[in-house]
């Protein structure tokens, strides 16, 4: 799990800054001197101005907090997937005394703003030698845009849930089959009523079959109210892979990330990814019609852990589709 | 190997369309020796920039408060563009010229039918456009000529002090689009390819989303120009003089990929990031403009005289210098429905045209949205990616230009951009980069498939990031 520090919006423009160090592991044989554990190399990268189309200029600065002078030191910066980025390293000259600062300078290219909330992620990495031991040390900045979605259910993205009668809408695996409303209401899943797992108190989609009632994860940034323990996520996957990673952001600007994983909803053992088995129907529903009898089709919960003492502002759900999620509450 | 016999056109005598032969010499600057290793790609030369030359990159268009356009080549497209031209806001056409005199005259009555100003009409030779271009109330030349005429005719216009606009291709040797660079940056002056598919809608959005990283790391693209011209290549009236049909006769050669090419360069951000750095070329056996002369025209055709020696469909591999892969086509002699291909594809999805069900004409794929191993319709995300062109003057363009509106959105863009003193979304280099590959295929069919080197017609500044087709909104200055 990472933390980052989330800068407030500035303004009537919903940007948001982060930046956090990542101390590498140590490229160089020598390990930093005894007493200096604290004393890491200082990665922090400029705002970025996201007003584009455009060609925006980034500065990537490195802080010598070692005692020993820095030296050969070579900085690269990226930005989010498919953005170019020029150079992509920077071979910064001279050394830096114990307490100085170096800069680097790179231009990136920044596409139109999108529409609704979008958080960009930026990362810088130095190397060199000196200055703390360590040999590299990193820093990530986290910009956002727009408002995230107000809960769950202005997110839901895919018909998962259909009536025997009527499964043609259904698709939640991405072949057109879907669970059958009738079967998961013997298991104990009905619109809106109540569901416990993992400690939180979740709530089954209140809405009628054959309407999207599910999100297919795609880094959606979901608001969320509260303070707890874990965030608990009800769900199950697709396909193979339902994996991911979860970041909370707290009212406080910073954030926590965690991965978890849900199983494939009929073929994986129950506690794949370390899920937690909620209720099994039997059977789907297919375009032809109810089939599969005798076979589970399954819904699990799964959690990551929250820093207890912070409140909890919105959630940035795992950027893969095959990670479907009915609902997710904070548990104590 | 294909054999690629001589011919006795003037214009391709010594140039790589003519001889087959691999250009070490282009322009001014030394040749560098073949390499060793038989795998490396074949050098070109490049010439030095002379002294006193800058780049032309960054370079904005003066305000022009109207922009005067005069016309060269009124056939079949030319004529069809002119009117286009008279309909953007602040544009005039001032002068119009084609060998066939009446031409021009036609053009100007229908342009004083729609209440324009009458354009100074020139022709009857083959240098009337030289008379036109002594004009100075012409701020953009557009030639609509031949293929054989247009690095003459382009680099003598820019040599009059007018910015140039050149249908496909601007020229079809190495030293041509050298010789073009040269001039454009000596005269300080754009000339740029009428490239209209690069403002086509799909293509447009598909830039806006390979730049917003909906593709992940671009690491391929597809593109092309395959068209069943056989019937027009036929006709004894569509291509003045038959000369489209007769460059098959000359040459195996990419002649006309640049549709297709270039939305996937622009993608790419090929010349703003990324270069060519090597092409290899493929071509199939030259079967289909004889079988259709076999099977649908008349023996006393003249046709009958010639022999097809152009690959039916010619493929070039490019290289570029981030990794990348492109494969451009380029088939007119063959049956099939129409395709510019337009495929990008990257570490997270991918985007084809052509293809599916869509309304928009294509298919999409990409994650974390995606899912399921099946394609998915374009339609929301063109929506969401529209470009701002598209959205202010797509209705515009739908009442005013062919090729579905794209005609228009490349004339209101060049002159608005011209009015508004912005630089170009296309130059030069863009240009001469796209067209290298009619020079550049010949040369490595010439070598049985060999890479050949692409030439950085930049020198070197391609590294730098900068703006093009993926513009930020602005207006058209209003007309007073």
């Amino acid at each position: 799990m990472g933390t980052a520090r989330w800068i407030r919006p500035l303004g009537a423009v919903a940007v948001a800054a982060a930046m956090t160090l990542v101390p590498a592991p140590a490229a160089t044989a020598a390990g930093p001197p005894p007493g200096s554990a604290a004393a890491r190399t200082e990665v922090s990268i400029s705002s970025v101005d996201l007003d584009g189309p455009a060609v925006s200029t980034v500065e990537v600065t490195v802080k010598n907090t070692g005692p020993q002078r820095m030296r050969s030191l070579k900085v690269a910066f990226s930005g989010p997937a498919g953005w170019a980025v020029q150079p992509a390293l920077v071979d910064v000259p001279g050394t830096f005394a114990a307490g100085a600062a170096a800069t680097a300078e790179f231009r990136i290219q920044v596409p139109e703003k999108r529409r609704g909330f979008t958080l960009r992620t930026f990362t810088a990495t130095a190397t060199y030698a000196g200055g703390d031991g360590g040999g590299s040390a990193s820093g990530t900045r986290t910009q956002a845009s727009g408002t995230p979605l107000a809960n769950l259910a202005a997110a839901y993205n895919n018909v998962g849930i259909t009536d025997e009668s009527d499964t043609g809408p259904g698709d939640y695996d991405g072949e057109g089959n879907s669970f059958s409303a009738q079967r998961l209401a013997a298991a104990g899943l009905t619109p809106g009523g109540r569901v416990r797992a993992l400690g939180a108190e979740l709530t089954w989609p209140d809405v009628a079959p054959g309407t999207k009632d599910n999100v297919s994860g795609a880094g959606q940034a979901i608001a969320l109210s509260g303070k707890g323990g874990a965030l608990v996520l009800l769900g199950s996957g697709v396909t193979g892979g339902a994996t991911g990673t979860v970041t909370v952001y707290y009212t406080d600007g910073t954030s926590t990330s965690g991965s978890f994983g849900f199983p494939n909803w009929s073929f994986d053992p129950a506690d794949a990814h370390g899920a937690t088995l909620v209720a099994s129907s039997d059977g789907r529903n297919r375009q032809d019609g109810y089939g599969n009898q005798g076979i589970a089709y399954r819904v699990f919960a799964h959690s990551v852990a929250l820093d207890a003492a912070k409140q909890v502002e919105f959630v940035v759900l795992p950027a893969n589709g095959n990670v479907h999620v009915f609902d997710m509450a904070i548990a104590p | 190997m294909l054999e690629i016999p001589a011919v006795s056109r003037r214009l391709l005598l010594g140039g790589a369309l003519a001889t087959g032969a691999v250009m070490a010499g282009a322009g001014a600057g030394a040749a560098h020796a073949a390499p060793a290793d038989p795998a490396a790609a074949l050098p070109v030369a490049s010439p030095r920039r002379a002294r006193g030359q800058k780049t032309m990159t960054g370079v904005p268009f003066a305000v022009h408060e109207t922009v005067r356009v005069g016309l060269i080549g009124l056939g079949n497209r030319g004529s069809g563009m002119g009117e286009g031209w008279a309909a953007v806001p602040g544009c005039r056409v001032t002068a119009v010229c084609d060998t066939r005199a009446n031409r021009a005259k036609n053009l100007a009555d229908r342009l004083a039918a729609r209440g324009e100003p009458r354009p100074a009409e020139y022709g009857g030779s083959d240098d009337a456009y030289a008379q036109m271009l002594r004009r100075d109330d012409i701020d953009l030349v557009y030639i609509a000529t031949p293929w054989e005429f247009h690095h003459r005719q382009g680099k003598d216009a820019l040599l009059a002090g007018k910015h140039v606009i050149v249908e496909l291709p601007v020229a079809t040797e190495l030293d041509e689009l050298w010789d073009l660079v040269d001039t454009s940056e000596r005269t300080r002056r754009h000339l740029l390819l009428a490239e209209n598919c690069s403002y086509g809608r799909n293509e447009l959005a598909m830039l806006k989303m390979a730049h917003d990283g909906l593709f992940g790391d671009v690491t391929n693209g597809h593109g092309g120009y395959l068209h069943d011209l056989r019937s027009l290549l036929f006709s004894d009236t569509y291509y003045t003089d038959a000369w489209r049909r007769l460059w098959h006769t000359r040459s195996t050669a990419s002649f006309y990929a640049m549709h297709g090419l270039a939305p996937v360069a622009a993608a790419m951000d090929i010349n703003r990031g990324d270069r060519m750095t090597a092409l290899r070329a493929t071509a199939t056996a030259p079967k289909g403009l004889a079988d259709y002369r076999e099977r649908f025209v008349d023996r006393s055709h003249p046709s009958w005289k010639e022999t097809y020696i152009n690959g039916d469909l010619v493929t070039c591999l490019i290289d570029t210098a981030k990794g990348r892969v492109i494969r451009a086509e380029h088939d007119v002699s063959s049956p099939r429905p129409y395709s510019r291909i337009n495929s990008l594809a990257g570490s997270r999805g991918i985007f084809e045209d052509y293809a599916g069900t869509s309304s928009t004409g294509g298919r999409i794929y990409v994650e974390p949205d995606h899912g399921g191993h099946s394609w998915r319709d374009f339609d929301a995300y063109r929506k969401e990616f529209d470009h701002w062109l598209w959205k202010k003057i797509g209705d515009d363009a739908a009442n005013n230009g062919g090729h579905g509106g794209m005609d228009y959105v490349l004339q209101w863009r060049t002159v608005q951009l011209m009015r508004a003193g912005l630089v170009p979304d296309i130059d030069v280099y863009d240009s001469a980069t796209w067209c290298a590959p009619i020079p550049l295929s010949v040369m490595s069919l010439a070598a049985g498939g060999r890479p050949v080197e692409v030439p950085d017609f930049t020198r070197g500044s391609w590294v730098n990031l900068r703006t093009g087709l993926d513009s930020r909104e602005s207006s058209m200055p209003p007309v007073a």
